[in-house]
């Protein structure tokens, strides 16, 4: 196997609730090879898409990160994503961690500002909230585009543009390009979103529970779409999900999050044909998909 | 947006455009006020040669109505413009950034607001030469907390948004984020509403201080509010060369206020 493009170890983040500091992500560490797809399972609260967020650098401060190491890999290059970390955050004799906010937010802006959309970008759950609701979808894939291909002419911007729409298969592109995202339904939103984050042209892509909210029959179309456009073409994703089926389809590799760890990691053929000693918790989620659930821990 | 606000909008808006066109045309009209005056016409009632009728030396009163509008015009679109440009950039900046230079800059911009804002113009009037150029400078550079205060609010309540995070994701320009996405898309009713109030403003100051004599327009250039000032020496049977001018003030005025609050109302209702 080549070297892993993205590498995660031991991230924890924790906030500050009104109960105290909680721990939402625990040591998890996991790895994206080039052109493979990691499906991120897990129910809501287990941490999976703060972890993802982390990796972006999109998680604000307070405490948030507070120790672990991301690295990613482009062209050889490698970029270490929370290097400067340690250097804002501090440890009192008790063990309590205390974080320079402004300080970090300025650190992973600086680092992550070449990175942004180059490197990585995401398809976030909520299409239409996020797309900007004042700007025609047209506006916001020509900027993507333009950012893509800072060469092309105005008018070769917009044909590459359409064929993006074409490509999400959304029906006639031109009327989609000169359309707000309160004039499309759900499905149609986030199509544009795809063929917004896609045209960006990123090595890595983020789709952080893209189905959700979405009807069943336009779920199903949108995870064939991911399939076509990224599983079909090895570019690396990472898929993060609560449905264990779409995970199956579109991943090569598997996580199971729970309340903030990684409690399985499995290639997604052992999941699909129950081979191997399996997690309780996995057991429920492959058990209420009618799949084999394999064996007992 | 209900039938009653919509005929206000309409009618303000009438208002506004004919504020403009009358501030538009007045440089254009020749009027030389020495020569107006004739004192056989003096104090001749609304007729067809006198649509507005004459003051007391003869001079008619519409032409100076057109030309009076001259003296607030281009210093009220100065001052707008001073306002929300600064205050708008301020407010992004505010809005936007952390840290040691934020609070410098809130710091700074609560210090401005604190200022007495009529008393403070007319202490600029006596330590420099007074001229309605200066009144709109120091106006607009007044106002520029207000529009920035609005404008931080709104780019903080929006940095959280959905749509901000992907665009930052997709790695589009945050200054491009900032000016264009936030602060041109969704705050321009915002703009429009307190260029509209600073328009308004001058146009009372202006007024304000002509009407007192010292600071504003001096006489013979018309003025509307020195054309009011007439009012201590006219008799009582002829009102118009007073009266005509201070509706103008007052329609001019609470146009431009309605005229603002409502078009930024629709504004933001077309946002949503």
């Amino acid at each position: 196997m080549s070297e892993p493009m993205l590498t995660v170890r031991d991230l924890v983040i924790e906030f500050d609730t009104q109960a105290g500091r909680r721990r939402v992500v625990d040591g998890v560490s996991f790895s994206v090879q080039p052109g493979e797809v990691l499906g991120i399972l897990g129910e809501s609260g287990s941490g999976k898409t703060l972890s993802t967020l982390a990796v972006l650098g999109l998680i604000p401060g307070r405490p948030g990160v507070v120790s672990g190491e991301i690295e990613l890999t482009l062209d050889g290059v490698r970029h270490k994503l929370l290097e400067t970390l340690p250097a804002v955050v501090t440890r009192s004799a008790q063990g309590e961690y205390r974080k320079d906010d402004r300080r970090w937010g300025r650190m992973v802006n600086r680092q992550m500002r070449p990175l942004w959309g180059r490197a990585m970008t995401a398809v976030f759950q909520n299409p239409k909230q996020s797309l900007d609701p004042l700007m025609t979808i047209g506006a916001q894939l020509d900027e993507s585009v333009r950012l893509a291909h800072p060469e092309l002419a105005r008018p070769d911007v917009r044909a590459r543009s359409l064929d993006w729409l074409s490509r999400v298969k959304l029906h006639n592109p031109p009327r989609v390009h000169a359309s707000y995202a309160h004039e499309l339904s759900g499905g149609m939103c986030q199509r544009a979103m795809i063929a917004i984050a896609l045209a960006r042209e990123p090595r890595l892509l983020v789709a952080d529970e893209p189905t959700t909210g979405l009807d069943t029959t336009v779920r199903q179309e949108i995870v064939e779409l991911f399939h076509e456009l990224l599983a079909a073409e090895r570019r690396a994703m990472m898929y993060i999900s609560h449905d264990i089926r779409e995970v199956l389809f579109l991943a090569r590799e598997v996580i199971v999050m729970r309340a903030g760890k990684i409690v399985e990691v499995a290639t997604a053929d052992d999941l699909r044909t129950g081979t191997g000693v399996r997690h309780p918790y996995t057991r429920t989620l492959l058990q209420a998909a009618d799949l084999p659930v394999g064996e007992a821990a | 947006m209900g039938k009653f606000a919509r005929l206000g909008f309409w009618l303000s808006g009438l208002i506004v455009l004919a504020v403009i066109a009358l501030g538009c045309i007045a440089p254009l009209v020749p009027y030389e006020p020495a020569d107006a005056v004739s004192y056989d016409d003096a104090l001749v009632s609304p007729s067809l040669a006198h649509l507005m009728g004459t003051d007391e030396q003869g001079r008619d009163i519409a032409i100076r109505l057109v030309k009076g509008t001259e003296a607030f015009f281009l210093p009220g679109l100065m001052a707008a413009a001073i306002s929300i440009v600064l205050g708008g950039l301020t407010g992004a900046l505010t809005g936007y950034a952390t840290g040691f230079f934020r609070t410098a800059v809130l710091g700074a911009l609560q210090l401005l607001d604190t200022l007495p804002r009529l008393v403070f113009i007319i202490l600029v009037c006596t330590i420099r030469d007074p001229s309605v150029m200066l009144i709109a400078f120091v106006a607009g550079i007044l106002f520029i907390p207000t529009v920035a205060t609005v404008i931080r609010r709104k780019v903080e309540s929006l940095a959280s948004e959905d749509y901000i995070l992907a665009h930052i994701a997709h790695g589009f320009s945050p200054v491009r984020v900032l000016l264009h996405h936030i602060l041109w898309l969704q705050c321009w009713p915002i703009l429009v509403r307190q260029a509209a109030f600073v328009f308004g403003y001058v146009l009372f100051v202006e007024t304000g201080l002509s009407y007192l004599g010292d600071y504003g327009v001096q006489e013979p250039t018309p003025s509307w509010g020195n054309m009011v000032a007439q009012v201590r020496s006219l008799p009582s049977d002829a009102p118009w060369p007073w009266l005509i001018p201070a509706a103008a003030i007052v329609l001019t005025i609470s146009g431009f206020l309605a005229f603002g609050n409502l078009a930024a109302r629709r504004g933001e209702e077309a946002v949503r």
